[in-house]
């Protein structure tokens, strides 16, 4: 489900070389707001079908999503850039977390994969520890999050 | 006299759970049926909130409040549930009852980890049924009494050691709650 977007690098050496150069990255939106993720963050994305309401105090995570027999929590990304979803049917991204399987619901649009030089990806620490940095995909800078702790550390607003 | 139109619900090995399956606001929670002393209506309730029955008292919780759970409010589907072990008993509202269910202690699910706060003091996990996620309450926390380790093997059966038909005659129902036990639906998790 995830669409390829593959651009054109700069040929700079050898192909293992080139390789060790570039970032696989998987972008998406939530309420609008684009993302990119480590491709390897990801265990895969599949039709949101709904979410069942769990009374948590646990920030952003307030929901299971069943997933074929048993079901996964979910964060609320949406809640934590205050973004409400925007119309259409939302997909469900199954994320890697340190935790376990964690569900994010995202919105319609299917996430692409793209190929970010190294040379385009900014790591940095900022005040919001689910944030890594920011990347330059497909020519827009999108923030950088980080699916396998996120809210792990954050408990507050983005 | 039990629940009118119960159907054993068949658990094909080992440890199965009973649960009191609720509606509370959006949520199907689920409470061990083994502390169910029974279920009235709320006309039973007394002024000052208190139900007696079978010459015990239970004395009235917000159970929706204490679960941070928006409750719909008194209609003609809610049902106060009678909640005791031999130290200490309440009664809470619910918003319906769905059924008695036996789930197989091998499909109750923890909690997932990423739930990290109070919830998981309220909350001993859930089981997935055909048509809702089930919520299991605390039955320590229900009662405010001190939670313990391996809170549902205290109220697991074996199975094996129920003949067919047999029902758990700990729980009694008055006879204000059969017109709506009557139209419960009893499943199984599998």
């Amino acid at each position: 489900m995830l669409r390829t977007q593959l651009r054109r690098q700069p040929h700079t050496g050898s192909t293992g070389a080139t390789g060790a150069r570039m970032q696989h990255m998987v972008v998406f939106s939530v309420g609008g707001q684009r993302l990119a993720a480590r491709t390897e963050e990801i265990a895969g994305v599949m039709p949101w079908t709904g979410a069942t309401a769990v009374p948590s105090d646990t920030p952003f995570v307030c929901a299971l999503v069943r997933q074929e027999k048993g079901c996964l929590p979910v964060f609320d990304l949406a809640a934590k850039f205050n973004r409400p979803l925007q119309d259409g049917e939302p997909l469900c991204l199954v994320v890697k977390h340190v935790d376990g399987p964690l569900a994010i619901c995202i919105d319609s649009q299917v996430p692409s994969l793209h190929m970010v030089a190294r040379s385009a990806v900014q790591y940095r620490v900022g005040h919001d520890p689910d944030i890594a940095g920011t990347c330059i995909a497909g020519e827009e800078e999108l923030p950088i999050i980080n699916l396998t702790t996120l809210g792990v550390s954050s408990n507050r607003p983005a | 006299m039990g629940l009118r139109g119960h159907k054993t619900a068949v658990v094909s090995s080992g440890l199965a759970v009973r649960f009191l399956v609720t509606l509370m606001g959006p949520m199907h929670m689920a409470f061990p049926s083994h502390w169910v002393r029974g279920l009235v209506t709320p006309a039973e309730e007394g002024a000052d909130g208190h139900v007696t029955w079978a010459n015990a008292s239970y004395e009235r919780a917000d159970l929706a409040r204490r679960l941070k759970i928006q409750a719909e409010g008194v209609t003609a589907e809610t049902r106060i549930v009678l909640y005791a072990n031999e130290q200490r008993s309440r009664s809470f509202a619910v918003d319906r009852v769905v059924g008695l269910i036996d789930v197989e202690r091998a499909l109750i699910q923890p909690l997932p980890a990423q739930f990290r706060g109070g919830e998981r003091e309220r909350l001993l996990g859930l089981f997935v049924e055909s048509s809702y996620i089930a919520l299991i309450a605390n039955p320590f926390w229900v009662l405010e009494l001190p939670s313990r380790n391996n809170v549902l093997d205290v109220f697991a059966l074996q199975a094996s050691e129920r003949r067919p038909g047999e029902f758990d005659s700990r729980l009694r129902l008055p006879s204000a709650a059969l017109e709506a036990a009557s139209a419960m639906s009893v499943g199984s998790a599998k």
